[in-house]
Parts: structure tokens; C-alpha cells; sequence
């Protein structure tokens, strides 16, 4: 994909000058480009030596009142190469009571948005398009939970007031032959948009689409490439949007 | 230790066998080793609390921001995945975005306050008297001064300065693609003076 704008963000990112929307936009970007993943790593590498060079001891207190805190802080788990889930029934229940969402939706005929067939990848203006997002003082963004056995992530972002969001699919398997990865979006009143999602055949999806003032759900299911209507696979990635206050 | 950190690097082959001690100590630490921290915190916190300093300035308030640095790194040690880069290198960058989130916290709340955008003077040049001698700073000017002024202003501002490449625009009175390019190239040319690794 072309997304020179990211590409060119590796060094003002190792630097810490991007403000925090560039910074979540080059994020969500750059672990699975290798070219950005790399650079970032020498230059941050670079900055080492830098810093090297900046040396000024703390006063000694300092060390003892660091020994003090963290002899009461626990440390986290190391992170797994497979996120473990951590309420495995809790998870069956969250994905369950979705399901029962989207199987009510789809009984009922629900009104359905719109079924949006990409049909090629919008390179062209997909990076402008996520920094415009991003720029959005409303903008959310959300990491959906990994619901199937499966790897790869899927981070979406929104904002309401533009009415887009973007989702950001990452080291994903490519689907099969026939089949491909579809969106589900879950508004309050049950309706639902579905975009049928390319097969992400690099393991990737970058994807601008239009998004509802207010979804209650995003969930990716595999359908037939050709788009289903009413779910038909599993739930492998979901994300309730927490209730605002 | 105390072998360890006379002998502590200076240039960058001994800093690469420096960083193993680093990365040594850190991955006992991981295991809740807290003596092995105890050396990490003598042979790190040099490098850490000079970072923060530089960008802070203020030091008592840099001093927080170094404890709560290790704290970070006492946390997170599990976590250290050494294919990511060094223990030195990741040390290095959690200290600046520290520094660098305390900075934009301060400065969110004072331009709250006075609405006054006019106080961003160009102070980079006073902090460069901090600095202690040694052949990393030498090395480290040296490299600086291959860039181009512009790119060497652009990166000193950010990094050091602690500002967005927008604002860094903003101060030199240039495009923000423009300092956007130079940030690049500049950091491209001191990766071929410094060496990508750490």
C-alpha cells in the first residue's frame, strides 16, 4: 500500500515529535511495515548514542526511593507470542450474546445499511484519508478482541462528527479462495452496515468507509467473497463500544 | 559493578558490550530480581536521567520523571524483548517519551492558562553546556555538525526541545512539510555518522 505519508513519519516518530493522533495513526501503521519497523528501530538506535551523550547522574537518593517503589510494584506477565484470553468464558458470553445481536438482526430482515463491495484497495488517498481522520477532535479508536484461533489484529477508528472510520487488519491469514473477510457494524437500533472486506490476500486491510454517528458493535466474520447478507461464520474479532459518559 | 561501569562505554564497539550487561541485568530483573535492577539503575540511570533533564529542565521535575522511568522499567522488564533493539535503546526511548509527555502535560495546562504561544523561544543552545564531557559527546557533536543547519535545528528542537515537527515548523518559520523532509534527512545522516545500533 502507499502510504508514503506514514513511510515519512518513521523518523519525527522516533523522535517523539508527532502529536498523539499522528502518533496512534503511525502506530497503527508501522509494526506491520517492515521498512517503517526498521527504520524506526535505527533510529531510535541513533538517538541512543544521543542520549549516551547526555549523561548527568541523579542524586543518589534517587536510586534508594526508586529501590523503595519498586520493591511494592508488581510486574506484568511477560506478553505471549498468542494473546491467551484471560476470561475465556467471558469471552464465550460477550461473543455469544453478539451473535444473538446479529442472528436477531439478520431474522428480522434488520434494516440493513448497505452491503459495500470494495472492489479495489484505495491507496490513492487512503493515507490522507486516515490523518484527516485522526485529526478529528472526536476520533475513537478500538482494537478488537481476537474471538478465534486465529492471528493477526483489527483496530478501527472513528470518528462520528466526519461519519468515517478507518480499519486496520494486520498480519492476518489470507482467506481461502472464495472466501474473504466481512464487517459487521452494529448500530443501537440493530441495523447493520456490512462491507465486504477483501480477502486480504497480504495478510493486510486498510480500509476508509462510512461510519454511523453512534455503532454499538464492530464484529469481522469470514463470508463468501461474493458478501452474505446474514452472518453465516463465526465471530472471529468483535468490539463493543463502551458505553460514553 | 563497579568494574562494570569504569570500563562503561565510551565509543560505540564498547557500548554494544556495555549494552549486554544492560540487557543481561534487565532480563533478571524480568524474573523480579531486584538487585540485578539495582545494577541496571546504576549502569542506566546516568543515560536516563540525562535525557530527561535535558528536555525537562526543571530538576526536581526531571528527577520524577527518572523514577518513575525505572519504575516503568521494573514493571515492564518481562516484557523486554530483546529482537526489538538494545536494553540501552529501549530504556533511552521510554526516558524521552517521558520527558516528553511530562513537557506537553505542562505546557497543555500553562497554555490553557495564558493563551501564549510566544513563550517557545529557541533555548536548545543553552541546555548543549550541560552536557558532560566525553568522547560519546565529542562523537555526538561531531555528528551534528555534518548535518545542514536547518536539519540540525529541526532535530535538536524536537528532540531535545521536546516540540511536534509542527511546532518545530512554527519556530524555524517553515513549511511543515518541509521540516517534516529535513527531520528525515537529517536523522538518515546521523545514522550513518552514529551507527544504527546502540
Amino acid at each position: 500500500m502507499s502510504d508514503i505519508d506514514l513511510h515519512h513519519l518513521s523518523a519525527a516518530y522516533a523522535l517523539d515529535a508527532l502529536d498523539q493522533h499522528e502518533r496512534a495513526a503511525f502506530e497503527a501503521h508501522y509494526e506491520s511495515c517492515e521498512v517503517c519497523r526498521a527504520d524506526v528501530l535505527a533510529f531510535r538506535d541513533t538517538m541512543t548514542h544521543v542520549a549516551s551523550s547526555l549523561a548527568a547522574p541523579p542524586p543518589p537518593s534517587l536510586k534508594d526511593r526508586v529501590l523503595a517503589d519498586i520493591a511494592v510494584t508488581r510486574q506484568l506477565s511477560p506478553a505471549l507470542a498468542r494473546a491467551v484470553p484471560t476470561d475465556e468464558l467471558a469471552r464465550r458470553r460477550r461473543a455469544r450474546s453478539l451473535g444473538i445481536v446479529l442472528a436477531a438482526a439478520a431474522a428480522m430482515v434488520a434494516v440493513v445499511v448497505g452491503v459495500v463491495a470494495f472492489t479495489g484497495r484505495n491507496d490513492d488517498t487512503y493515507a490522507a484519508d486516515l490523518a484527516h481522520l485522526m485529526d478529528q477532535p472526536d476520533v475513537q479508536m478500538l482494537s478488537l478482541e481476537n474471538q478465534a484461533d486465529a492471528p493477526g489484529s483489527f483496530k478501527v477508528m472513528w470518528s462520528p462528527a466526519l461519519g468515517q472510520a478507518a480499519l486496520v487488519g494486520e498480519n492476518l491469514t489470507p482467506a481461502p479462495g472464495d472466501k474473504a473477510y466481512e464487517l459487521w457494524l452494529i448500530t443501537p437500533d440493530q441495523s447493520m452496515a456490512m462491507y465486504v472486506l477483501d480477502p486480504a490476500d497480504d495478510g493486510h486491510v486498510h480500509r476508509m468507509l462510512d461510519a454511523p454517528a453512534d455503532p454499538s458493535a464492530w464484529a469481522i466474520t469470514m463470508e463468501p467473497r461474493e458478501g452474505a447478507a446474514v452472518a453465516t461464520g463465526e465471530i472471529m474479532f468483535v468490539a463493543e463500544v463502551p458505553a460514553t459518559a | 559493578m563497579g568494574v562494570l561501569r569504569s570500563m562503561r562505554a565510551r565509543h560505540a564497539d564498547e557500548m554494544i558490550e556495555g549494552d549486554d550487561v544492560a540487557g543481561h541485568l534487565l532480563l533478571r530483573a524480568g524474573r523480579g530480581d531486584q538487585s540485578a535492577f539495582a545494577g541496571l539503575f546504576d549502569e542506566l540511570s546516568p543515560m536516563v536521567h540525562g535525557v530527561v533533564l535535558k528536555v525537562v529542565r526543571d530538576p526536581a521535575q526531571a528527577e520524577e520523571v527518572t523514577q518513575e522511568v525505572f519504575v516503568e522499567l521494573w514493571r515492564l522488564a518481562a516484557r523486554f524483548d530483546g529482537t526489538k533493539g538494545s536494553a540501552r535503546s529501549w530504556a533511552a526511548t521510554l526516558a524521552h517519551r517521558r520527558a516528553i509527555d511530562r513537557v506537553r502535560s505542562e505546557q497543555a495546562s500553562r497554555d490553557r492558562q495564558t493563551r501564549d504561544a510566544s513563550h517557545a523561544v529557541r533555548d536548545h543552545d543553552v541546555v548543549v553546556a550541560e552536557v558532560e564531557t566525553s568522547i560519546d559527546q565529542a562523537r555526538v557533536r561531531r555528528a551534528l555538525a555534518q548535518l545542514s543547519d536547518i536539519q540540525r535545528e529541526a532535530v535538536e528542537l524536537a528532540y531535545f526541545g521536546g516540540h511536534t515537527y509542527r511546532e518545530v515548523a512554527v519556530l524555524l518559520g517553515v513549511a511543515e512539510g518541509t521540516v517534516k523532509s529535513r527531520i528525515r534527512d537529517g536523522m538518515i545522516r546521523l545514522r550513518d555518522e552514529l551507527g544504527g545500533e546502540a
